[in-house]
């Protein structure tokens, strides 16, 4: 099995590395898909229906057609003229410019039968309510467990059950979905704004019936994706098709409107909770009702239980279709919101048995690295001092306390493939077919073949983001790093060899009693060559080889904890977070600097869903009525707290994703909070103003 | 209310007008002269009606240190003309509402939103892209500090907190941690960068100091 | 956008000529037409650039304090005299929006700027404010609407400034075809009882030419709390302007008004009649009682009626404690 050398060996790797495509981005040289300006290129735009419930009778786009600088207009992109959910695509045109683009989509006229919709998941579950699909039901009911439940919850000495609520989220992206799609011939070029490039090729060539080796799709840069880009859009169709009428490239990017409405969410959920344990907090049961809704698109699952080990428990879900926009992957899928729920309800039993809500928890949480990093956390927001704090103590308006939450998730990931080649002037470069989300991959990329062949990061020109170098695999799931990084390795640890032939060819020694350190190539007999040196004795036959993934570079399950210090003010309603320690598993760190940037992102991402972020639709027409940033609220600098990121190494474990895992417990580190700062448990996310009245106002 | 000049004194005072236009914004009025179709209509209009633009027309942007000629429509926003016309495409198209930020240019100096201003109202003033703050191929000391800190991820948004950052430095050269955060609380980051961007502005504020 | 002709006028007859037939829209900052034009609201047929014009800039020192409606919030919250003598002025802009928007964002476009209301700022309903027939907010979402004065629309004014200036005893100077006239601001503005399409009195050919306040007296006291959800980027969901004239320690008289809680900027007379005589350390909870009764909560913001009671007794107490620069 392939293994790393020893951490205290690494020279690029485990260190602090700006990443590689700063310079670009921060000059505004970087080109996203958004920013693709091919000659020719056309602005394309949707016409989207407004209604949430609709069958297209007819379309008549003569008017649109006939516009001045109109070079195409589809009428057909709707696959069956039975529209769910508003926000559906139905139309589209490509002009010269996006303000004639706009002025041909008012001109088409719709002939509409609109039907009976249902937009939330209170009204979708009504026995009476309309039915989002007319060939079944709208709630779809399934059952976990393991255990005797009911002989758990006799074993219990207290009982406690509650009730809780969270919002749709919509990810949001700052670039949104979108395309430019360019033909050669038979051949289709397309930059898309995705998470998986060899994903969108092959969702492409069969949605275009076309032979997939005549799709290229490149993303070089990417403004953001949190799982909603992970799939061929059809967007992405739309543009090929309107770039094949015009016989001219065409850019089709979704409007903020259009990116909220149609390309994904975390579903929302409603569940009920049943937690038994002894009355020194040992679990004895759990059991929970659950619902959530995806919108059209299923997926409104909740992952109860959450992290914790329980003797016996339940899970009853029920999927609830509505006319709303269907859920995608976003950062952790169900997690967020299984954890927001059980996190209080533990809280809940602590302190209603009159125990430490840590204790309680370590007692139950049988992840031996989280307990070491609760410790670590409980330390550095000075736990010991704060739980002698009764909740809702604090004196005046203004109340401050503390409340923590853990994590865990799978990651892992497999099978990419590299390709590298060094040539003979000493250069190196290495082609993989996964892509930066602003993760950092493509500087993880860099580090790793750099730190294999004893270079300067520098040195390294690492290509990523087209479908035409070697297959890899979406970046979802923090799948990304432990799929790529050994893949990266092993091609390098493969040129490398073959380097070292030639170059042992040369000098008459034995390859193996080469190595590569700092720039130069050591042999055994104390002979250095400086790197350029030795490559030069390849002369014609640079060395192009390709690698991939191999078993113990990368590992899996990703534990993590964090405490948030929260201020509320009484009077208004107003949480404002002041401080998050986040204690993050992160396996072998490839690079500190960037590590730390997605723990931050993701506690601050957490925040968001926790105070501020929510779709909000209108029942009566059916539509989401904020579907910008204005009203749709993503959190801004005046509510950033100080964040405290403790990057818990344990390079044994090799290369593991941290996308995801710290956005996991935030929430619910806020909400206990919260409750510790004010003695009213809030249950019911986002945590805003008008909430934080009216339950101080029922208490 | 002697600053207030009645109309007579000011259609006299057109001269001087002119020159304040071109400090101020209507840069078309200036430009109509630059031959389009359109200037017949212009000059006869001018007689009776105030100047008016009333369809595509050549305007003259002076956009980091360069004088650009492009035709617009009295639609046109001063976004689309960077992106869409001039292909400067650093000033990133986001929420095209004022919500975001991600737009953020100087005009003469001062924090602006691309996508809520006129192409044609820009007139003379000087437009700063974050393209134009340091030369081709290199980075002013506030970029450089945004790499060195890793005050960005996806990128997006970067450079309008460059930008924004940038217009706080000029204005209150000693921000405190503060100031810093409400210099850039117009500018929306997805992926939550905001500690870091906090950390690059003050290092750039002190060295800039030093 | 829908394509409009954008007029340079030379002057305020140009102004009141290009806008006579009411088919045109003044652009100052732009900040709030701009968003307008580009959902497709009422489209004007011609935008008239009023930036040309210099004698709607600058800030400039009589008796009182004579603001041009192109100041912006920036310049508004920066200068000097507004700082110390209008403290609840300077406090009002600074709270306006973002540093980019307040760059941009002029005074008269804050006083003159149309609702937020989500269902008016999208051309997908017909509302009673775009001449429709219903007012979506009633029955629909409306967490952020009106608590008094609604009916039969329930959008509430978003200006900041405005409360504040009310408060401080503004008057405006407007220019029309037939000349001009002054108006205290706190007649400027009218509820959809009294017109459902337009928030002010402006004729349709008119133009605020200057903000007009009285002067600054020693012995008044000034502030602006406003509250919103989102610290970065939000409107109002409640805001408070009050300034007392104080003998001492005791409130002689003075006005208060609330911002984001009514579809015009909300004075309480009561609020101040319960201050009136008595020292305000005081009186603060009768007043912040008095302010809110009779407020008629929708479905969904019932706690503005909280919240806009406890920011009025912050406000009073900040007063009452003396802030030093709260004169």
């Amino acid at each position: 099995m392939a293994s790393w050398k020893p951490y205290d060996e690494m020279k690029v790797m485990g260190q602090r590395q700006p990443r590689l495509d700063g310079p670009e981005k921060v000059t505004g040289r970087a080109r996203y898909t958004y920013d693709q300006r091919p000659p020719g290129m056309l602005y394309g735009v949707l016409l989207t229906s407004p209604h949430a419930a609709a069958r297209v009778v007819a379309i008549d786009a003569d008017r649109a057609r006939a516009l001045p600088g109109v070079r195409a207009v589809l009428t057909d992109i709707h696959p069956t003229g039975n529209v769910r959910f508003a926000g559906e695509y139905v139309a589209a045109v490509a002009a010269v410019n996006k303000q004639v683009a706009l002025d041909a989509v008012a001109l088409i006229e719709v002939n509409w039968q609109t039907r009976a919709h249902v937009v939330t998941l209170w009204e979708a579950i009504d026995e009476d309510a309309p039915r989002v699909f007319a060939d079944k039901d709208n709630v779809t009911e399934s059952e976990r467990g393991d255990g005797d439940v009911d002989a758990g919850f006799s074993q219990a000495e207290t009982i406690v059950e509650a009730e809780f609520f969270t919002q749709v989220q919509t990810h949001s992206p700052l670039e949104t979905h979108g395309s430019v799609a360019a033909w050669d011939g038979d051949e289709l070029t397309v930059w898309d704004s995705t998470q998986a490039v060899h994903g969108v090729r092959e969702g492409l060539a069969k949605a275009l019936e076309m032979p997939a080796n005549k799709v290229r799709v490149i993303c070089h840069h990417m403004g953001g994706g949190f799982g909603a880009k992970l799939g061929p859009g059809a967007y992405s169709v739309i543009a090929a098709k309107l770039a094949r009428q015009a016989g001219a490239p065409v850019q089709l990017m979704l409007s903020r409107k259009d990116q909220h409405l149609s390309v994904g969410n975390r579903p929302d959920s409603w569940q009920q909770l049943k937690l038994g344990a002894t009355k020194d907090g040992q679990f004895t049961a759990f059991e929970c009702t659950t619902w959530g809704s995806g919108g059209i698109g299923g997926r409104g699952g909740v992952s109860q239980p959450y992290v914790y080990s329980f003797p016996a428990w339940k899970q009853q879900h029920h999927d609830v279709a509505t006319n709303t926009g269907g859920a995608r992957a976003f950062r952790a899928p169900g997690r967020p919101q299984a954890c927001f729920a059980m996190e209080q309800i533990i809280d809940e039993m602590a302190w209603k048995l009159g125990l430490d809500p840590l204790d309680v928890r370590l007692r139950n949480d049988g992840n031996e690295t989280r307990h070491e990093q609760w410790r670590i956390g409980a330390e550095r927001i000075d736990w010991p001092r704060w739980r002698r704090r009764e909740p809702g103590a604090g004196a005046g308006p203004i109340k401050r306390g503390v409340g923590m939450g853990a994590s865990i998730w799978f990651t892992g990931g497999r099978g990419t493939k590299a390709q590298m080649d060094i040539l003979s002037d000493g250069t190196v470069e290495v082609r993989c077919g996964t892509q930066d989300l602003g993760t950092g991959t493509r500087t993880l990329v860099a580090a790793v073949a750099a730190e294999e062949l004893g270079l300067p990061i520098a040195a390294i020109n690492a290509r990523i983001g087209d479908s035409d170098f070697p297959y890899s695999g979406g970046s979802g799931g923090s799948t990304t790093a432990p799929s790529v990084a050994p893949a990266i390795k092993n091609t390098a640890e493969k040129a490398k060899a073959e380097l070292a032939i030639v170059v042992a060819r040369h000098l008459g020694v034995a390859a193996d009693t080469l190595s590569f350190v700092d720039g130069t190539v050591r042999v055994a007999s104390g002979q250095t060559l400086s790197w350029r040196e030795a490559c030069a004795m390849l002369g014609a036959n640079a060395v192009s080889v390709q690698g991939e993934w191999q078993e113990g570079l990368s590992g899996s399950n990703v534990a993590g904890c964090q405490f948030a210090e929260v201020e509320v003010d009484t009077e208004t309603g107003r949480i404002s977070v002041i401080k998050v320690v986040a204690v993050a598993d992160c396996g072998l760190i490839v690079d500190r600097l960037t590590t730390e940037s997605q723990v931050n992102g993701a506690v601050i991402q957490g925040i968001s869903y926790a105070l501020l972020e929510e779709r909000i639709m209108d029942s009566e027409t059916g539509r989401m009525v904020n579907a910008d940033f204005e009203n749709y609220k993503v959190l801004g600098a005046l509510e950033t707290p100080e964040i405290d990121v403790i990057l818990y190494d344990q390079p044994e474990r090799g290369v593991i994703g941290i996308g995801e895992p710290p956005t996991i417990p935030t929430s619910a580190a806020v909400a206990n909070a919260v409750y510790h700062a004010i003695g009213v448990r809030l249950r019911d996310l986002p945590m805003t103003p008008d909430k934080v009245l009216r339950a101080l106002e029922g208490a | 209310m002697n600053e207030h000049k009645n109309d007579n004194e000011e259609a006299q005072s057109a001269v001087s007008r002119r020159g304040f236009l071109k400090g101020i914004g209507g840069g078309f009025i200036g430009s109509a002269a630059v031959g389009t179709g359109l200037l017949g209509e212009q000059a006869a209009a001018a007689v009776t009606g105030p100047p008016t633009m009333s369809g595509p027309q050549r305007i003259t942007l002076h956009i980091n240190g360069t004088q650009r000629q492009l035709d617009v429509e009295p639609r046109t926003t001063l976004l689309e003309a960077l992106r869409d016309r001039l292909q400067l495409t650093g000033s990133k198209e986001v929420c095209d509402r004022g919500q975001c930020g991600a737009c953020t240019v100087l005009i003469d100096g001062v924090a602006v939103l691309a996508c809520m201003t006129l192409a044609a109202d820009v007139g003379q003033r000087e437009v700063t892209t974050v393209e134009g703050l340091a030369p081709e191929g290199q980075m002013n000391d506030l970029q450089q500090a945004f790499v060195a800190q890793d005050a960005l991820m996806c990128g997006f948004c970067t450079p309008g907190f460059v930008m924004a950052g940038e217009a706080l430095l000029r204005t209150n050269p000693t921000p405190t941690a503060g100031e810093i955060r409400m210099g850039v609380s117009g500018n929306v980051c997805r992926c939550g960068t905001y500690p870091k961007v906090f950390e690059a502005i003050e290092v750039t504020a002190k060295k800039r100091r030093s | 956008m829908v394509p409009f002709d954008l007029v340079s006028p030379r002057n305020l007859r140009d102004v009141a000529e290009s806008l006579a037939d009411g088919r045109g829209e003044i652009l100052a900052g732009g900040t709030d037409l701009l968003d307008r034009l580009k959902e497709r609201i009422d489209p004007p047929a011609r935008v008239v650039n009023i930036k040309s014009l210099k004698e709607l800039y600058g800030i400039t020192e009589d008796s009182g304090l004579s603001l041009g409606p192109l100041t912006t919030m920036t310049e508004v919250a920066g200068n000097d005299r507004v700082r110390h003598q209008y403290p609840a002025l300077a406090e009002a802009a600074l709270s306006v929006a973002t540093p980019q928007l307040r760059n941009m964002a002029t005074l008269g476009g804050n006083l003159c700027q149309r609702p937020r209301c989500w269902y008016f700022r999208s051309n997908d309903y017909p509302c009673l404010k775009k001449g429709g027939s219903v007012c979506y907010a009633v029955t629909g979402r409306n967490k952020y609407h009106a608590i008094f004065g609604g009916g039969p629309s329930y959008i509430v004014h978003p200006s900041d400034t405005a409360p504040a200036l009310i408060a401080l005893g503004a008057q405006l100077e407007i220019h029309g075809a037939t000349g001009k006239r002054m108006l205290p601001l706190h007649d400027f503005f009218q509820g959809p009882r009294e017109n459902l399409l337009h928030e002010n009195r402006l004729q349709r050919d008119e133009l605020i030419t200057r903000v007009q306040l009285p002067p600054a007296k020693e012995s008044t006291r000034s502030t602006f709390l406003k509250f919103r959800e989102k610290q970065s980027l939000d409107f109002a969901i409640s805001s408070v302007a009050v300034a007392l004239d104080m003998d001492g320690d005791t409130v002689r008289d003075g006005r208060i008004v609330l911002g984001g809680v009514a579809p015009v900027p909300w004075s309480v007379p009561a609020a101040v009649q319960q201050l009136q005589g008595r020292r305000l350390g005081s009186a603060i909870d009768d007043a912040a009682e008095a302010a809110v009764e009779g407020a008629r909560p929708l479905d969904e913001n019932g706690f503005k009626v909280t919240l806009t009671r406890n920011l009025l007794r912050r406000a009073l107490q900040q007063l009452a404690q003396g802030k030093a620069d709260a004169r």
